[in-house]
C-alpha cells in the first residue's frame, strides 16, 4: 500500500548535493502507478522542478527540468547517470513532455531524438553521443525496470529557516533561565575533555560565539603545536542580550595523549574536586601539588566539576590509537568512580562523507552520523542516547541558526547531565 | 514556480513526530493545481497513506488516511483507519487529535469522510467550503461553525508510516495515555498506607539493562533523557555500588512514592558478580544506600553502616528480575540455577516479584491498542514462556520494556510501556503488602530478625 522510492539514502543524498542542496518529493513511481505517459503527466504537471530517475539493470539515470512539466510547453532537460563516484550530466535540447515520454505508436519526429523514455514498452532511448558523455554502454536503446518523478525543492527554505529561527530562540531562553538542580550551585561547570585537535576549544569558542551573536575567538584554536592548549581555562560566558553570566562555565584542559605526552592521568581527580583554578599551566609528567599557587585547597560544590564532556572529531574515531583508546577508557573509569555523569560531543560532523548544512535540521537519522556513533559507542563503550553530534565554528564570520541549534541542543543535554549528577550527589557533599 | 506547502515548519514537525518520524510529500496543492476534487484525483489516485489539509485564518484542520485515495464515484470501499486533527495558529501551536475509522468517496462536486453513516468531514470545492459533523467538531474541541470558509487545502503522501491500523490508533491515544499513566502513579498510595514508599529491587545480569531501566522511568517523570545512573556498552560501567534511587515528579517536584533499588550484576560464576548471601540482607532492608558490593564476602552485622533493625518500609517489596529478552533463551545453567536460588529466597520472605525483559525492539506491539492488555502475541512468546517455566512467574508479571538507550529524544509509547510495567511492580507489591497480616506486621519483622541474629551466633 505505501508507495516508496528505490534510491538509497547515498543515492538520494548524492543527488540532493549534486544539484545543490535539494530534496526530492516522490510523486509517481510507474510500478505503483501505472506505466503510462498519460498517468505521469497527469500526476506530475504543474508541480515545479522535477526529477524523473530511471532504474535500469545496474544503472540509475535521470533527467533533471528546472520548470514544470506543462502540456504544450518545452522544458529545457539536463541528464544525469550515476557512476563510480560521481554523477555525469549532459544537457540535451528542450523538447514538450510528450516527446520525452511518447506514446508507443509515436512516428520519430514525435520523439526527442536525443534521449526518450517510452513507458508502455520500459525502453529508454538515448542517442549514442549522449550515452557516451553519461558513461553508459553504447547502444540505442536501454530496457529498464521502474521509472519515479520527485518533486526537486530547496531543503532549507524559507519556511524552515523560519522554524529553525523559532527553534535556536526557544533553546536560548531555556539556557539562559536555567537553574542547576537544587539551586545548590551558581553555575554549572562543565569539562571538555579529549585528544589534541579534537575541538574542545571550538567548542568553547562556539558556545560564546552563540551567545555574543557573532563569532569569537578567544580560546586558542590551531592545528598545529603552538595552538594546543596547555593551560586550564575556564571560561564564563556573558549573554550580550543583558551582560548577565550566563549559568554554566566552561573549563578547558590540556588535550588528553599518549604516553608522556597530554594530560597528566593523575591531574584529572584534582580537576574534578575542584583543585585547579583558572590559568593553571598542565605539566604532562606531574600532577598539580597542594603548594602550587593555583592549588585551591578547600574546594566548594561550586568549584567542582558538575558534568564532563569527551570532545572527538568525529573523523578521527576510526584512526584513534590502542593508546588513546585504552586512554579514554582509562579516563571513562575515574569518572564513573567519582560519579562523574559524562557526554560525548563529535565535532566536525560537516566535514563528514556527503553530510551538508541542509542535514544538521535531522542530523541524527543521516546514515554517515549513525555509523560514527555506532562506532563511538562499541569503541569506547558510551551509551548511545549519550552521544550528541556538533558543527563549530572554524572559518565562518557570521553565525548560522542551524549550526547554533546543534551547538544548544548540546548544551542543554549538558546542563540536563550536571542536574543528574547534582541529584545524585550524597547529602554531606552538598554544602 | 515553486510548489511549497503553507504549513509552517513546526506544525510538519508535529506532524511528522506524532506519525513516528515519517516525512511529508506535498502531492496536490488547491492554489496551484486547481480547486477540484478532479484535479485533487489526478494528483493523488494510488498513492498509499495521505493527509488531508484544509487551510483557515486561524485554523488547520486535517484528515490522515492510511488506504489509497478511491477513484471518482467509486461506491463504497471498506473503512480505512484514518484520524482528524487541528492546530490552532498561536503560540503554543496547539494539536487536537481523533480517531475514527473512516471511508472515502470522492464524486464531482465533493471530497467526503464517512464514520458509520454519517459525513464527518466533506469538503466541496466549488464553494471552497468544509462541512464538520458536530460528532467531529466536539471531538477536535472546535468552536467552530459547522460549515466554514476555507483558504486552500493541500494533499501529502506519507511516507516511512508503519502500514498497521492498530498502530494509528495507538499514536492518535499515546500522549493521552501517556498522561493519565503519569497522573495514576503521581497518586499511588501504597497499600493501606502500610509505607510511605514502595522499594523495588532490580536483579538481573550484568547488561541486562537495570540501571537503565532507573534512567528511563526518571525521564519519562523529567520529560527528557536522564543519566543519574551510569550506562555502557563496556565493563567500565558495571555496577558495583547498592543504590537506593528515589525520584522526583519533574525536576522541582515532589518525591514519587516508589524507589528503585540497584544492585550489582549477576554472573553465573562463582565470586564473581553479586554475592549470592548479599541477598537476603537486600531483601530485608539491611543494606545501605552506596554500600560497595564484594563478589566474595557478603555484608555483615558488623559492617559501619549495616541497618540492624530495618523496618517495613526498608525493606523491598517487590523484586524485578531484568533480562535482556535477546539472551533469556540461552541462559546458562548456573545462571538459571542462581535465578532459582535466588527465587527461593525471595519466596521465603514472601515478596512480590516480577520479571522484566528488555530491550524490546517492536515496543509498539506489546500493547494492545487500547494499552489496556499486553497481545496475545507478545504473551505467546517463547520468551516469556522460559521465564514463565523457570521461575514460575504468572504470565501478567511477566514485563516488557525498551529502555531509553539509544536515543536523545522521549516517545509517548516507549513512556507508555514504562510507566504499565513500572504500575504492574506497584500492584504486585501491594498483592504482597495486603497478604501481612495488620496485627502481625511488626511481630513478623521482628521474627525474622531474631532468626537471623540465631544464625549468626
Amino acid at each position: 500500500m505505501t508507495v516508496t522510492t528505490r534510491l538509497t539514502w547515498v543515492q538520494e543524498k548524492s543527488l540532493q548535493n549534486h544539484f545543490g542542496g535539494k530534496q526530492f518529493s516522490l510523486l509517481y513511481k510507474a510500478s505503483d502507478h501505472e506505466f503510462s505517459p498519460q498517468v505521469l503527466l497527469q500526476i506530475c504537471s504543474d508541480q515545479g522542478p522535477t526529477v524523473t530517475v530511471i532504474y535500469s539493470g545496474d544503472h540509475v539515470i535521470g533527467a533533471f527540468m528546472q520548470k514544470s512539466y506543462q502540456a504544450e510547453n518545452e522544458v529545457s532537460i539536463k541528464l544525469f547517470a550515476f557512476q563510480e563516484t560521481e554523477i555525469l550530466e549532459c544537457e540535451i535540447r528542450p523538447c514538450t513532455p510528450s516527446m520525452l515520454f511518447p506514446v508507443g505508436k509515436a512516428k520519430p519526429w514525435q520523439r526527442n531524438s536525443e534521449f526518450n523514455i517510452d513507458l508502455q514498452e520500459k525502453y529508454m532511448y538515448i542517442h549514442s553521443n549522449t550515452s557516451k558523455k553519461l558513461g553508459l554502454p553504447q547502444c540505442d536503446s536501454i530496457s529498464f525496470k521502474e521509472c519515479e518523478v520527485f518533486r526537486c525543492e530547496d531543503v532549507l527554505d524559507k519556511r524552515t529557516m523560519e522554524g529553525v529561527t523559532e527553534l535556536r530562540e526557544s533553546l536560548l531562553s531555556c539556557i539562559r533561565t536555567y537553574k542547576p538542580y537544587g539551586d545548590l550551585v551558581p553555575q554549572i561547570r562543565i569539562l571538555l575533555l579529549g585528544p589534541i585537535g579534537a575541538g574542545k576549544s571550538s567548542f568553547s569558542n562556539s558556545v560564546k560565539s552563540v551567545f555574543q551573536g557573532r563569532v569569537m575567538h578567544q580560546a586558542l584554536v590551531g592545528s598545529d603545536t603552538t595552538g594546543i592548549s596547555e593551560k586550564y581555562r575556564t571560561y564564563s560566558v556573558k549573554d550580550k542580550q543583558d551582560g548577565n553570566s550566563l549559568p554554566f562555565i566552561l573549563c578547558d584542559s590540556m588535550g588528553l595523549g599518549e604516553e608522556e605526552e597530554g594530560l597528566c592521568m593523575d591531574d584529572i581527580p584534582y580537576i574534578l574536586k575542584g583543585h585547579i583554578s583558572d590559568r593553571y599551566q598542565f605539566n604532562p609528567m606531574k600532577p598539580i601539588t597542594s603548594g602550587h599557587c593555583n592549588y585551591i585547597d578547600s574546594p566548594l560544590l561550586k568549584d567542582r566539576i558538575h558534568c564532563v564532556a569527551f570532545v572527538f572529531d568525529a573523523n578521527s574515531i576510526e584512526h584513534l590509537s590502542h593508546e588513546m583508546v585504552s586512554t579514554i577508557r582509562r579516563v571513562r573509569r575515574k569518572l564513573i568512580k567519582y560519579g562523574m555523569v559524562h557526554l560525548v560531543l563529535l565535532t566536525h560532523v560537516d566535514s563528514m562523507d556527503l553530510i551538508t548544512k541542509d542535514d544538521f535540521i535531522d542530523i541524527y537519522r543521516c546514515l554517515p552520523v549513525k555509523s560514527k556513533v555506532e562506532a563511538v559507542h562499541k569503541e569506547l563503550g558510551f551509551a548511545l542516547s549519550d552521544i550528541l553530534v556538533v558543527s563549530n565554528y572554524t572559518c565562518e564570520w557570521e553565525l548560522d541558526p542551524l549550526k547554533d541549534v546543534l551547538i544548544l541542543s548540546a548544551l542543554r543535554h549538558m546542563l540536563w547531565a550536571a542536574d543528574d549528577f547534582l541529584e545524585d550527589l550524597p547529602l554531606e557533599d552538598t554544602r | 514556480m515553486a510548489v511549497t506547502t503553507s504549513l509552517t515548519w513546526k506544525e510538519e514537525r508535529s506532524l511528522q513526530n506524532l506519525l513516528g518520524n515519517v516525512s511529508l510529500g506535498l502531492l496536490y496543492k488547491s492554489s496551484v493545481h486547481g480547486n477540484s476534487t478532479e484535479k485533487m484525483l489526478d494528483k493523488c489516485v494510488h498513492q498509499g497513506p495521505t493527509i488531508t489539509v484544509i487551510y483557515f485564518h486561524n485554523y488547520i484542520v486535517g484528515a490522515f488516511m492510511l488506504g489509497h485515495f478511491p477513484v471518482m464515484h467509486q461506491d463504497f470501499r471498506k473503512p480505512s483507519a484514518s484520524f482528524y486533527f487541528s492546530f490552532q495558529k498561536n503560540e503554543s501551536t496547539k494539536m487536537t487529535i481523533a480517531f475514527l475509522s473512516t471511508a472515502l468517496k470522492i464524486t464531482d462536486e465533493r471530497l467526503t469522510f464517512y464514520s458509520s453513516d454519517d459525513a464527518i468531514f466533506c469538503v466541496i470545492p466549488s464553494k471552497s467550503i468544509l462541512s464538520i459533523h458536530t460528532l467531529l467538531r466536539k471531538k477536535l474541541e472546535l468552536n467552530l461553525s459547522s460549515r466554514l470558509m476555507y483558504s486552500g487545502w493541500e494533499v501529502f503522501r506519507v511516507e516511512g508510516i508503519k502500514d498497521d491500523a492498530g498502530y494509528i490508533r495507538k499514536i492518535t491515544r499515546a500522549t493521552q495515555h501517556r498522561n493519565g499513566l503519569l497522573a495514576e502513579l503521581r497518586a499511588y498510595k501504597p497499600c493501606a498506607d502500610l509505607v510511605s514508599e514502595i522499594r523495588i529491587l532490580l536483579l538481573g545480569p550484568v547488561g541486562s539493562g537495570k540501571s537503565s531501566f532507573f534512567n528511563s522511568v526518571k525521564s519519562v517523570f523529567q520529560g527528557h533523557v536522564t543519566r543519574q545512573a551510569t550506562v555502557g556498552s563496556d565493563g567500565t560501567s558495571i555496577t558495583e555500588l547498592y543504590r537506593i534511587y528515589s525520584l522526583k515528579d519533574g525536576k522541582d517536584g515532589n518525591s514519587l512514592p516508589f524507589v528503585l533499588c540497584d544492585s550489582m550484576g549477576l554472573d553465573e560464576e562463582e565470586g564473581v558478580g553479586l554475592c549470592m548471601d548479599d541477598i537476603p540482607y537486600i531483601l530485608k532492608g539491611c543494606v545501605p544506600d552506596r554500600y560497595q558490593f564484594s563478589p566474595h564476602k557478603p555484608i555483615t552485622p558488623r559492617h559501619p553502616a549495616f541497618i540492624t533493625s530495618p523496618s517495613l518500609k526498608d525493606r523491598i517489596h517487590c523484586v524485578a528480575y531484568v533480562l535482556d529478552i535477546n539472551s533469556v533463551n540461552n541462559l546458562s545453567s548456573k545462571m538459571v540455577a542462581k535465578f532459582k536460588q535466588i527465587h527461593k529466597e525471595v519466596l521465603n520472605f514472601g515478596i512480590a516479584y516480577v520479571a522484566l525483559l528488555t530491550k524490546v525492539n517492536n515496543y509498539d506491539e506489546v500493547l494492545q491498542d487500547d494499552f489496556l492488555n499486553m497481545n496475545q502475541s507478545t504473551t505467546s512468546q517463547s520468551q516469556i514462556m522460559n521465564v514463565n517455566k523457570m521461575l514460575n512467574i504468572p504470565i501478567s508479571n511477566i514485563l516488557m520494556v525498551e529502555n531509553y538507550a539509544s536515543e536523545c529524544k522521549l516517545n509517548p509509547l516507549k513512556d507508555i510501556l514504562i510507566l504499565s510495567m513500572l504500575r504492574q511492580m506497584l500492584r504486585a507489591a501491594d498483592d504482597f503488602l495486603e497478604d501481612l497480616p495488620l496485627e502481625k506486621t511488626e511481630r513478623k519483622t521482628e521474627r525474622e530478625w531474631n532468626a537471623g541474629e540465631k544464625k549468626w551466633k
